[in-house]
Order: structure tokens, then sequence, then C-alpha cells
């Protein structure tokens, strides 16, 4: 990654980063970028870095956009055309949005536009991850009811057996009652 | 039934800044992946109450976040 420094102690580097519509055409693209190199040139600003992002979609719709595409540029240029270029920013045409944003000591130059690509392909397996996750997380549910099932067996068999045995006892007692209130039998 | 583990948050004060441990100087308004955790469903910037954040990267994170705002890569509100 490369690391920004000012040529000289007069210039700063600044991040300037610009959003136009991705519906445009090529022509109309490369036109808006040629114009701001342009208007940067004209205030003695040197290119130190490029990145370019390519087609995003855009959080919310801006004046009927609902995709972007993204440039970021490290300049090196004198702070007292900051406001001239970034007044001029706005009159370009085809141009949503524009940030300047100066970059604290030593920052280094992250390339999102690779950056993004990556971390797109780690959010698949996060989310392939947590639907292993949940499915693990669901058997285990599944095999702890299995297991509580035959539990909930083994206990109602005993209680069965439990039940007969007191029924039998009790008409053991009821028959030995009535053999002993029995008046026919004479001993 | 099989007794169920008592859940129990951890102390809040006891959290560490995620920030401070990777030793961050700056939160990048660029970097989507690393300002999406402490953001909601609704767009708003999660309290440091529930993240754990401390002030100084709190502060880093809301311009990082007011900038990406702007610039159209995060919702004010969805």
């Amino acid at each position: 990654m490369p690391l920004l420094a000012p040529s000289s102690e007069d210039t700063r580097v600044y991040e300037i980063t610009v959003l136009y519509p991705a519906s445009i055409s090529q022509k109309e693209e490369q036109q808006v970028l040629k114009e701001i190199e342009e208007l940067l040139k004209e205030a003695d600003a040197k290119l130190m870095e490029k990145d370019t992002w390519g087609k995003r979609g855009l959080a919310y719709n801006i004046g009927g956009h609902s995709e972007g595409n993204y440039a970021v540029f490290y300049y090196d240029m004198d702070p007292s055309k900051l406001k001239e270029v970034d007044e001029a920013l706005r009159i370009i045409p085809n141009v949503l949005r524009h940030l300047i944003v100066k970059p604290p000591k030593g920052y280094q130059v992250v390339k999102f536009s690779e950056e993004y690509e990556r971390w797109l392909k780690t959010r698949e397996t996060d989310a392939e991850r947590k639907r292993r996750e949940k499915e693990e997380a669901l058997q285990k549910r599944v095999a702890d009811k299995a297991k509580r099932q035959v539990k909930r067996a083994t206990e109602q068999k005993k209680d069965i057996v439990e039940k007969i045995t007191p029924i039998e006892e009790e008409k053991l007692t009821q028959e030995l009652e009535k053999i002993i209130s029995d008046d026919e039998i004479t001993l | 039934m099989s007794h169920q583990k008592q859940q129990r948050r951890s102390d809040p004060r006891l959290k560490q800044c995620p920030f401070c441990e990777k030793d961050a100087q700056y939160i990048d308004w660029k970097d989507y992946p690393i300002m999406k955790p402490f953001i909601d469903y609704f767009g708003n910037i999660r309290q440091r109450y529930y993240t754990g954040v401390c002030l100084k990267h709190q502060k880093m994170l809301k311009t990082a976040v007011e900038r990406a705002r702007f610039m159209c890569m995060l919702a004010y509100r969805k």
C-alpha cells in the first residue's frame, strides 16, 4: 500500500471522491472524468493515486438514479485553491456528489475497488457459515427431542407396570373379602 | 424437561473497544465492511453502550458514517 506524502511544505494531499450516475453513456463518463482532471490541472494539482470503483448500487435515489460510479483521486495541491476546486466540482454536469477529505497523517491508500470484491466473497462464506450453524442447532434440537421421547416412553412403561400391580392388589383384597364374607363356606 | 442454561449478559463495562484492539488511528468512510456492524437495520449508528466503542473511536465512526451517508453508500433512513 502506497503511503502519501506531500511533495513540498506548501501543498497537501487531498482525497477527492466523485459520484456520477451509472446510466450515462461511456462518452459522457469519459467527458466527466476529463473535465475533473482538467479542472485540477488548472489548479496545479498533482495526481498521486486513482481508484475507480465501478458500478455500485446507491443507498437512496439521487435525481432518479439508483446506481452510480465512484471515482477516488488523491491529489497533491495547494490548500488555497481548494475552495475553487470545490465550487467548480459542484458545477460540472453529471456529477451527483463530490467529497473532498483531508486524509490523516500516515494514511495508507487502500484500493477499495479490490477490497470490496474480496469482502463480497468472504461475506458469502459468512452467510454459509451462519446457515451451517443454524442447521447444526436444528439437528441438535431434533436429537434432543428424540432422546427425550425415548426417555418418556421408558418412563411411561414403568408407570404402566406400576399401575397394573396396585389394581391387582385391590382385586385380590376384594376377592379375599368376598371369600371371607361368603356365608356358604363353612369351615 | 431438560433444565435450561441461565443466560447472563456480560457486564457492559468490561467490553473492549473493537477499534482500540486493532489500534485504529482513523476510520475510513469508504470501508463499508468495518462500519457495518455499528449500524442497525434502520441505518442509525448503534449506541456506544451496546457496541463497547470508546468515545474517541465513536467520534471517528460518526464522521465516517456521515461522510458515507452523504456519498450515498449508507442510507440516512431505511
